[in-house]
């Protein structure tokens, strides 16, 4: 039993294996915190959903730069979309949030590639940036169009049993497996070598 | 309580959670994707379980705010399809691409910029596509219970019971990586440094002595598992007599509540002089019911520790006993008559002699009904049946392998 116990301070104490347990929460604690923050979210106001606020913003813009387009439009004269209420406090909220706990875990930091990309694309960065802008413009048409993105409508669908999330999942993980198997096709050696 | 403070207090929560779980790393997105790493996956998995539970312990109070989106199927299939497409192309979602901004990722940034112009796009084609889209396929805003129109504790309890059981089972995976490192860093050290007082020798001789107590243990599994094989089959063969003497009319049916006698006890059919009546019968199926049960279980669990002590003393045989349990957990699962609880939803293969008599008196005079009346009491018993078989082969072939 000593010897384990010297080789388990050894494994501890040695900086490249700490790297073996990255992530700061077990599977099990991070799945409960998350579920747990989204039961509070139904009790308070009504389950979390990230999407609409990026319309609303869009919104606002195009109210304010087309008048006359906006008044026929469907969307943009909706009023549910002209007030930047709760969602767009909750868009904040997130980003105070994840910036506050990324400080406190010392884990911020500049980065511009991930891992999977180092070991799949040789690291050019600005076809990252690329890459992650065409990315950002599917995710929020795919959530305009499916009411909801992964939060608004996976987590949340499944959470209230709606059946719009049965469709919806199929097709996400559908296409988010092929593309991530087109993108990144060779594996890294090792996981997560940040955070 | 829609307000914005209220808004600004849950993000700041679930901002600062999605950073304490790691899903802001795109590379725990990517890899679950390319189902390489499993750690976003059993996050979002429980995270979906405790939602689901959560919600309808909630809507049980009456506390649930409920914002069920409307179920169109084409734009949600587009949609869905979309996200995928982002998704798998960056590694963000839009919850996790605005926290991993605001950890410090450019790209995510970037991306954070591009969901802006995304939404543009979205507001743009809206008219002339999403519009015609949305009216055809619209199902409106319902849930699965209502559809069914079972009570959201037939969906939320199995649900709940099946992921928290294929977690379970599948949770062994990390701490075997962590200890099969530890065993690579004790070999590594003992290589480096060759020294005489080392701890080698003293390992193998626990490791031996490890073994043989495995050895031991998984020969008293084998007994005790073979024992139960042979109640399980007995009980199986009881049931499905009982069902063939009582559809053939050998039995009569007699009602148990207004206790009229039986007009035809003599054509009862009589075994070793003893007169098999339908009373009789009942009680015979009762016991045979509840000792089939508790030894299926009992059987599930010799398995499970046939396993691990199959690991433990790394006596190979792993694949064989891992899919005889995987079969005795299904076995189970057939096994609990799931029709006393859920109604005719679901069904077991066990079955009350209520249930018995109240399928042979009703009048089938359709072949559909005729096929449904034998596929429940016999088809169903043949495919346990043959699952105890293969179970039984597979757990012998594990036991050869391991007392060769």
């Amino acid at each position: 039993l000593r010897e384990e116990e010297l080789i388990m301070t050894e494994i501890n104490s040695h900086p490249d294996d700490s790297l073996w347990r990255t992530v700061p929460l077990p599977w099990w604690a991070a799945g409960i915190l998350l579920g747990l923050v989204q039961v509070l979210a139904i009790a308070l106001v009504k389950p979390m959903s990230v999407s609409e606020p990026f319309v609303v913003v869009d919104t606002k813009v195009l109210n304010r730069i087309a008048p006359e387009y906006s008044e026929n439009h469907p969307l943009l004269s909706d009023e549910q979309y002209k007030k930047f209420g709760y969602g767009g406090w909750f868009n904040i909220g997130i980003i105070l949030g994840a910036c506050f706990a990324a400080l406190h875990l010392r884990t911020w930091k500049i980065r511009t590639v991930s891992g999977w990309w180092q070991r799949n694309h040789n690291a050019p960065v600005l076809l990252r940036l690329i890459g992650g802008f065409c990315g950002g413009v599917f995710l929020l048409l795919g959530a305009g169009l499916a009411y909801g993105c992964i939060t608004g409508q996976f987590i949340s669908g499944w959470t209230q049993l709606s059946l719009s999330a049965i469709p919806f999942t199929i097709t996400l993980f559908a296409f988010g497996m092929l593309v991530a198997y087109l993108v990144y096709p060779k594996k890294p050696n090792r996981f997560s070598q940040e955070e | 309580m829609s307000n914005p403070i209220v808004g600004l207090i849950m993000g700041v929560i679930f901002g600062a959670s999605l950073v304490l779980t790691g899903l802001t790393n795109p590379d725990k997105i990517i890899g679950a994707l390319r189902l390489k790493d499993f750690y976003a996956i059993r996050t979002v998995a429980v995270f979906l379980l405790v939602g689901i539970l959560g919600t309808w312990i909630l809507d049980l109070f009456g506390a649930a705010h409920f914002d069920i989106m409307p179920a169109v199927i084409l734009p949600l299939l587009i949609g869905g399809a979309f996200l995928g497409i982002g998704l798998g192309l960056t590694g963000f979602s839009p919850a996790t691409g605005l926290a991993s901004a605001a950890s410090g990722r450019i790209d995510a940034v970037i991306t954070v910029i591009g969901m802006i112009f995304g939404a543009h796009v979205y507001i743009l084609i809206y008219p002339s596509i999403v519009v015609p889209l949305e009216r055809i396929l619209n199902f409106g805003s319902v849930t699965l219970p209502q559809i069914t129109g079972a009570s959201a504790a037939f969906w939320v309890i199995p649900i709940f019971a099946a992921g928290s059981l294929a977690l379970f089972i599948t949770r062994s995976k990390e701490p075997r990586d962590e200890k099969q490192h530890i065993k690579a860093g004790d070999s590594g050290l003992s290589e480096e440094f060759p020294d005489p007082m080392s701890s080698k020798p003293i390992a193998i001789q626990k490791s031996l002595y490890l073994k043989s107590d495995c050895l031991k243990a998984a020969c008293v599994f084998r007994r005790w598992k073979n024992l139960l094989f042979m109640v399980m089959l007995l009980c199986l063969l009881l049931n499905q007599a009982s069902f063939w003497l009582v559809s053939t009319g050998q039995i009569e049916i007699t009602d148990n509540t207004n206790n009229a006698a039986p007009a035809k006890e003599s054509s009862n059919p009589q075994i070793f002089g003893y007169d098999v009546t339908f009373e009789r019968l009942t009680s015979v199926l009762r016991i045979a019911n509840i000792v089939l049960i508790f030894t299926s279980l009992l059987y599930c669990l010799i398995m499970y520790f046939g396993m691990g002590v199959s690991f433990k003393g790394q006596l190979g045989g792993l694949g064989h006993i891992g899919g005889a349990l995987f079969m005795s957990l299904i076995i189970f699962v057939l096994l609990v008559p799931w029709q006393n609880f859920f109604g005719a939803i679901a069904m077991g293969a066990t079955f009350t002699p209520n249930e018995l008599a109240r399928w042979c008196t009703t009048d089938i005079s359709d072949t559909f009904g005729m096929a449904l009346f034998y596929l429940r009491f016999s088809g169903y018993w043949t495919l346990v049946l043959l699952l105890l078989l293969l179970a039984q082969l597979r757990s012998f072939r594990w036991a050869r392998i391991i007392l060769r």
